[in-house]
């Protein structure tokens, strides 16, 4: 893990100096709302409907136990004793004083974090796959180049107001674990036919009202000219991005209004003079950042592989549990465990101070100190021994966070929505609380199998609704809160934004819908193999429809 | 409570509206003198030196004699297009970048890439909705002086003696990367 040195000790102290004297400011008048906004948000401290709302960066999801006990002891002592881990890998306060705010970046940074540019029109944190350096299909380690891009944007001259937020993502693996085409710039780590490291560029991506998957700009950077390719696309961003109507204004509408041609041809002018400049990355850069990330040393033990199989034949629910939420890492006798943090008729993603606590002990005894979030909102433990599975799956169990569920159709992705939130038209802690409920049985689940649902209160679609299988998008219409349904969204490698079914569901009808969907898919597939993505990109919408609508019902 | 609030905000209105007429000049230093006059056209100035707007400028700089170039400056709106400038950047004593409003930050990277990629060597000036909150920010991307209107912002410039951070991940203006160990650029001289 990338551990602070004196002089970002000394920065991020200076940088909550800064926000304590303008928050100061603010509290004795001197500066105005609207100037004290822009200088908070990118201190990620949001008005929410009912208070402040304080967003922790967890810098591509990395987190040590020391860290997430930090987080569990701000839920508790200036929260109300839980947080909620985001679709950006980051956590949020919902009910921190304003005053405290200066004293809990104080706790913050005692632990190497803060909350720079977790939001405001600026580059945001940078997301990376939540099992890089552990995942068995990883041909290079994304972390030291996400700790590159973190540190090199951190209160950028350039690009501290940029027409919008700005979002990147890196992977380095087969799969793509981090939806990077769904970022303004997506950024995949590969090797060229010469063996050198190298990044695969796409930009453009996002969701909100104007989804759209992002196109591929350059087949491979040379990892050496990583900030400065980055640095040519913002900074053409930063001059010719529309800065009159805030929902055109992401790069994506640039790119749809001028032509990614023409956009790459300025992009590539300004490279050209950017490439033998200061940005450049040397190897020592490079090896410096590397030795932060050196894999953790971890002992060969092939016994506990017939161990396992003995534990998961006795206990059917740990071998469900196993089935579902462990992955295979690098090292053939660990894993990877995902906690789920969904659990029946609960608020996906939050996580009381005491779960945080048992959580960070069981990273600290088992996973090397070391965790991380999932922008499933999740979390991981990336390095754990396969002897060591079922003491884990007990203390889980023991403290409610054992479900067996990830990727299947209870592991919902949900915004705050209406229950937090000044954006949202509709509640989506509800409706994922209703859908936990009514999926609940294990045997269901896993006769639907691997399926993703999202659910966001609003149209600027925090909850990811546009990417999911099936996603519910909570709309306004006439005072009622009413729920689209759009089907065949999916992340990843086959990124694909959903289409809308057509009319709203009602908070009544929602649910039902979901089941009628689900049922429609469970009579058209073609065997259990078909997962619901590959029957829905077999057969279309149309059958779905049919079954929501009726065939008569004329589709808007 | 409410009240006492309230008369704050009105003060700070008025303070608002005054200093608009008490533009300030500040730069490595501190406050100094703003020769200049911005104006649409270099007839019936009240001064030799003048800032036009780059469109103006363009058309007579061909015209003009050198002593009068020398002293006419040019200013840019946010975004505008300044490569038709860069075969005169030789000339031009003073570009000044408009911010219309502090968020608008299209400037910061007109000023990179006049002080940058083109070398510009005259004086650069941030001009418009300049804020104590962004001074770090201008002179990062190369800006030698700011136009400031805004009276606290004045304020705070006067006992303003060096950057509260010791140093940042990106190279700037007027910042040298210290280490190979790091990639960190510290300010070169006490401002």
């Amino acid at each position: 893990m990338y551990r602070y040195d004196e002089f970002d000790k000394a920065f991020v102290t200076a940088r909550i100096a800064e926000f304590s004297d303008q928050i100061n400011r603010r509290l004795v008048g001197e500066i105005t709302e609207e100037e004290f906004m822009p200088l908070r948000l990118r201190n990620g401290v949001y008005l929410q409907l009912h208070a402040y709302m304080l967003r922790v960066a967890i810098p591509y999801g990395t987190l040590s136990s020391q860290q997430l006990r930090k987080l569990a002891y701000i839920a508790r002592c200036y929260d109300r004793g839980y947080g909620h881990f985001t679709t950006r890998q980051n956590i949020q306060f919902n009910w921190p004083r304003l005053v405290d705010i200066p004293e809990i970046l104080k706790e913050l940074a005692e632990v190497e974090m803060h909350a720079i540019q977790t939001s405001g029109n600026c580059i945001r944190n940078i997301t990376s796959d939540h099992f890089a350096g552990a995942a068995a299909d990883e041909f290079a380690d994304p972390r030291p180049y996400a700790e590159i891009l973190r540190q090199w944007s951190s209160l950028h001259p350039e690009f501290s107001y940029l027409p919008r937020k700005f979002k990147i993502a890196v992977v380095g693996a087969q799969t793509d674990r981090a939806a990077i085409q769904l970022h303004d710039i997506g950024l995949w780590l590969k090797r060229n036919s010469s063996g050198k490291l190298g990044f695969t560029f796409y930009i453009g991506g996002g969701q909100g009202r104007t989804p759209m998957v992002a196109k591929l700009l350059h087949d491979f950077v040379l990892e050496e000219d990583l900030l400065s390719y980055t640095t040519a696309i913002i900074r053409i961003y930063n001059l010719y991005g529309r800065r009159d109507n805030k929902y055109k204004a992401r790069i994506k509408i640039l790119i749809h209004e001028t032509g990614l041609q023409k956009l790459r041809e300025e992009i590539e002018k300004e490279f050209a003079v950017l490439k033998a400049s200061e940005l450049k990355l040397h190897q020592s850069d490079i090896d410096a950042i590397n030795t932060y990330f050196r894999a953790p040393d971890l002992t060969d033990c092939s016994e506990w592989h017939y161990n396992l199989k003995q534990l998961r034949l006795n206990d059917s629910a740990f071998g469900d549990w196993v089935n579902q939420n462990v992955t295979a890492h690098k090292h053939p006798d660990y894993a990877i465990v995902t906690i789920s943090l969904k659990s029946t008729g609960g608020v996906p993603g939050d996580a009381t101070s005491d779960q945080m606590d048992t959580i960070a002990n069981l990273a600290e005894q088992y996973s090397k100190n070391e965790l991380r979030v999932s922008y499933h909102q999740n979390l991981v433990l990336p390095h754990v021994a396969l002897g060591d599975l079922k003491t884990i799956y007990d203390t889980l169990l023991a403290t409610g966070l054992a479900s067996a569920n990830i990727g299947l159709i209870s592991d919902v992705i949900a915004c705050p929505g209406l229950d937090y939130c000044t954006l949202a038209n509709a509640r989506s802690i509800s409706v994922a609380q209703q859908i936990s409920t009514r999926f609940s049985s294990y045997e269901r689940q896993m006769e639907i199998g691997a399926i993703k649902l999202n659910i966001s209160g609003c149209i600027n679609a925090c909850g990811h609704h546009h990417i999911g299988n099936i996603g519910i998008l909570g709309v306004e219409k006439k005072g009622t809160e009413l729920y689209q349904l759009t089907l065949g969204g999916s992340a990843g490698n086959n990124c694909a934004i959903g289409e809308v079914t057509g009319r709203g569901f009602t908070a009544d009808e929602i649910v039902d819908a979901v089941e009628v969907v689900i049922n429609t898919y469970l009579s058209l597939r073609q065997s259990s193999e078909e997962s619901f993505i590959n029957t829905y990109r077999r057969i279309g919408i149309e059958l779905f429809r049919q079954a929501l609508y009726g065939t008569t019902r004329k589709i808007s | 409570m409410a009240r006492q609030e309230k008369s704050l905000k009105s003060v700070m209105q008025m303070e608002k509206m005054q200093l608009n007429k008490n533009t300030k000049l500040w730069g490595a230093g501190g406050f100094r003198e703003n020769r200049y006059v911005r104006s649409n056209c270099l007839e019936n100035v009240d001064s030799n030196w003048v800032i036009l707007p780059l469109t103006r400028w363009l058309q007579i700089v061909e015209k003009i004699d050198g002593e009068i170039l020398r002293k006419t400056g040019i200013f840019a709106e946010a975004g505008e297009d300044i490569k038709p400038l860069l075969p005169f950047l030789d000339v031009v004593s003073v570009i000044a970048l408009n911010f219309p409003k502090f968020s608008d930050g299209r400037s910061y990277s007109t000023a990179m890439q006049l002080k940058q990629t083109y070398c510009y060597r005259g004086e650069l000036r941030a001009v418009g909705d300049v804020l104590i909150d962004q001074v770090s920010n201008m002179l990062r991307c190369g800006f030698d002086t700011l136009e400031v209107k805004h009276q606290l912002t004045q304020i705070r410039l006067k006992e303003y003696s060096k950057e509260i951070f010791p140093g940042f991940y990106q190279p700037g203006a007027r910042l040298i990367r210290t280490s190979s160990q790091n990639r960190i650029w510290r300010s070169t001289a006490v401002r």
